[in-house]
């Protein structure tokens, strides 16, 4: 009973990371194009846009759209969502938190999509224009397969993190893991009530199992990448803007 | 725009105090952050094959575990004999949470150094540990100044995670109860956002300074 009451708020966790994982992916990718982009136009305002988001902590931000976001937005998502979607996303507040989670890591995916488009050599893009390619085909037929899938450790590292960073919207209210966690343990009429200690260790070991699955997943697939393709991935030993970091140095 | 300012200027020592709240989480932090990771980095490139496993399942663990999870237990979650306090509680789990990071950084920069170097210092007689203190590590810190820098600036991100749920009164949190007190969350947010960029950008700055300042002239 106690164990199925975690695990249907682990995944509300696991939706909204989903979500937030494939609108990140596409966000960043649209602003590390924007940041790599020839026009000045387009480069300094989305290179400002990441630098912004992705140093400001992601908590603030989500606190920050939770008590700014016009109710009208609100009211427009409760209007919206479907109702097969769980309870938890029934509540207007699931908006900002979906939007908190994609404003910071769409940025720090960008960062990082940038990094791989910019480590690829010149010659490669030099030799996409000889050919007469035009700038978007030699982006998505050259630059890009290569880059990106040079970034496939990091960006997975990147999505770990968002993965943990779900339980933050706890913190905004949302009916998710922690949450229910907090009810759990403080269940008076349980009997025998479930200690705090062990509820958190349940939900920590939770997370261990999704995450860990997560980075074998991307193992498999680089080593199988590297096997067809040659791919030379850049190493990542850490979380966030490491690989970003590195690449502002060279 | 008046009001812009207004709201500063009105509620400019709570910012203040909340601004020094967030550096004193972050130092404490990146103090345990440093020696605990170093520690893990030193069991992970022993030539024992079980210690290296300790320091393996303790990187596993703390990095795969939500930050929030770790406060949560070291907070409400130990037994009332080893009660911290908050600002403890919250330092020592970010520390923690930080550490298996560090150390991960600190290990691949030892890696960095080359086998070739280890052998001819052991070669040369030194012992394990000189050989790690006078070979190893002078050239490895020099290669993770860059990741632990970019690794400090996110746990100072990271640190508005302890005002959140242990409800300490950082930075963010007087944003908070600032703009609960005015109704003016954007001037409230937006100054404290200041706040920590002025932490960030600066230490972006230091971290640049520092490689410069050590990079080995070959």
């Amino acid at each position: 009973m106690n164990a199925k009451f975690l695990l249907n708020a682990f995944l509300v966790n696991i939706e909204i990371a989903a979500i937030a994982m494939v609108l990140s992916l596409i966000f960043g990718l649209l602003l590390a194009l924007g940041r790599v982009s020839k026009s000045r136009v387009v480069s300094i305002p989305s290179g400002a846009w990441v630098d912004v988001w992705r140093n400001l902590p992601l908590l603030f931000i989500l606190l920050y759209l939770s008590l700014s976001l016009p109710e009208t937005w609100n009211a427009r998502y409760e209007n919206l969502v479907p109702a097969f979607m769980p309870e938890a996303f029934q509540s207007g507040r699931v908006l900002a938190g979906v939007m908190g989670l994609t404003l910071y890591n769409s940025a720090v995916i960008a960062e990082v999509m940038r990094a791989g488009i910019q480590s690829l050599e010149r010659g490669q893009g030099e030799a996409a224009a000889a050919l007469g390619l035009p700038y978007w085909k030699s982006m998505r037929l050259v630059i890009l397969p290569q880059g990106l899938r040079r970034m496939v450790p990091a960006t997975v590292s990147q999505l770990i993190t968002l993965m943990k960073d779900t339980t933050l919207v706890s913190i905004i209210a949302i009916q998710e893991i922690m949450r229910h966690g907090r009810i759990l343990s403080s269940c008076f009429t349980c009997d025998p009530q479930p200690p705090l200690l062990q509820v958190f260790l349940v939900v920590g070991a939770m997370f261990i199992v999704v995450n860990l699955t997560l980075s074998r997943v991307s193992r498999r697939l680089e080593i199988r990448q590297r096997e067809r393709t040659g791919t030379e991935v850049q190493a990542v030993t850490g979380l966030e803007d490491q690989v970003a970091a590195k690449a502002d140095v060279t | 725009m008046g009001e812009f300012w207004g709201v500063l200027e009105r509620y400019f020592p709570e910012f203040v105090s909340g601004f020094f709240v967030t550096l004193r989480l972050v130092g404490i932090s990146f103090a345990i952050a440093m020696s605990v990771g170093v520690v893990i980095a030193a069991f992970r490139v022993t030539p024992a094959k079980w210690v290296q496993r300790i320091g393996g399942t303790y990187v596993e663990i703390f990095r795969n575990i939500p930050l929030l999870v770790l406060l949560f237990i070291l907070f409400y979650g130990l037994p009332s004999e080893v009660q911290f306090s908050r600002v403890t509680a919250g330092a020592l789990g970010l520390g923690l949470y930080t550490a298996a990071y560090v150390g991960e950084a600190v290990r691949s920069g030892v890696f960095a150094v080359g086998q070739g170097q280890i052998d001819a210092s052991l070669s040369l007689g030194f012992s394990y540990r000189d050989t790690l203190r006078r070979v190893v590590l002078p050239q490895a810190v020099r290669t993770v100044i860059p990741p632990l820098g970019s690794l400090f600036i996110a746990m100072t991100k990271n640190s508005a995670v302890i005002g959140g749920a242990l409800q300490v009164q950082d930075l963010m949190m007087k944003a908070r109860g600032i703009s609960a007190d005015t109704f003016q969350t954007n001037e409230a947010f937006f100054w404290a956002a200041v706040g920590y960029l002025l932490i960030t950008v600066s230490l972006t700055f230091v971290v640049r300074n520092l490689e410069t300042r050590l990079a080995i002239r070959r």
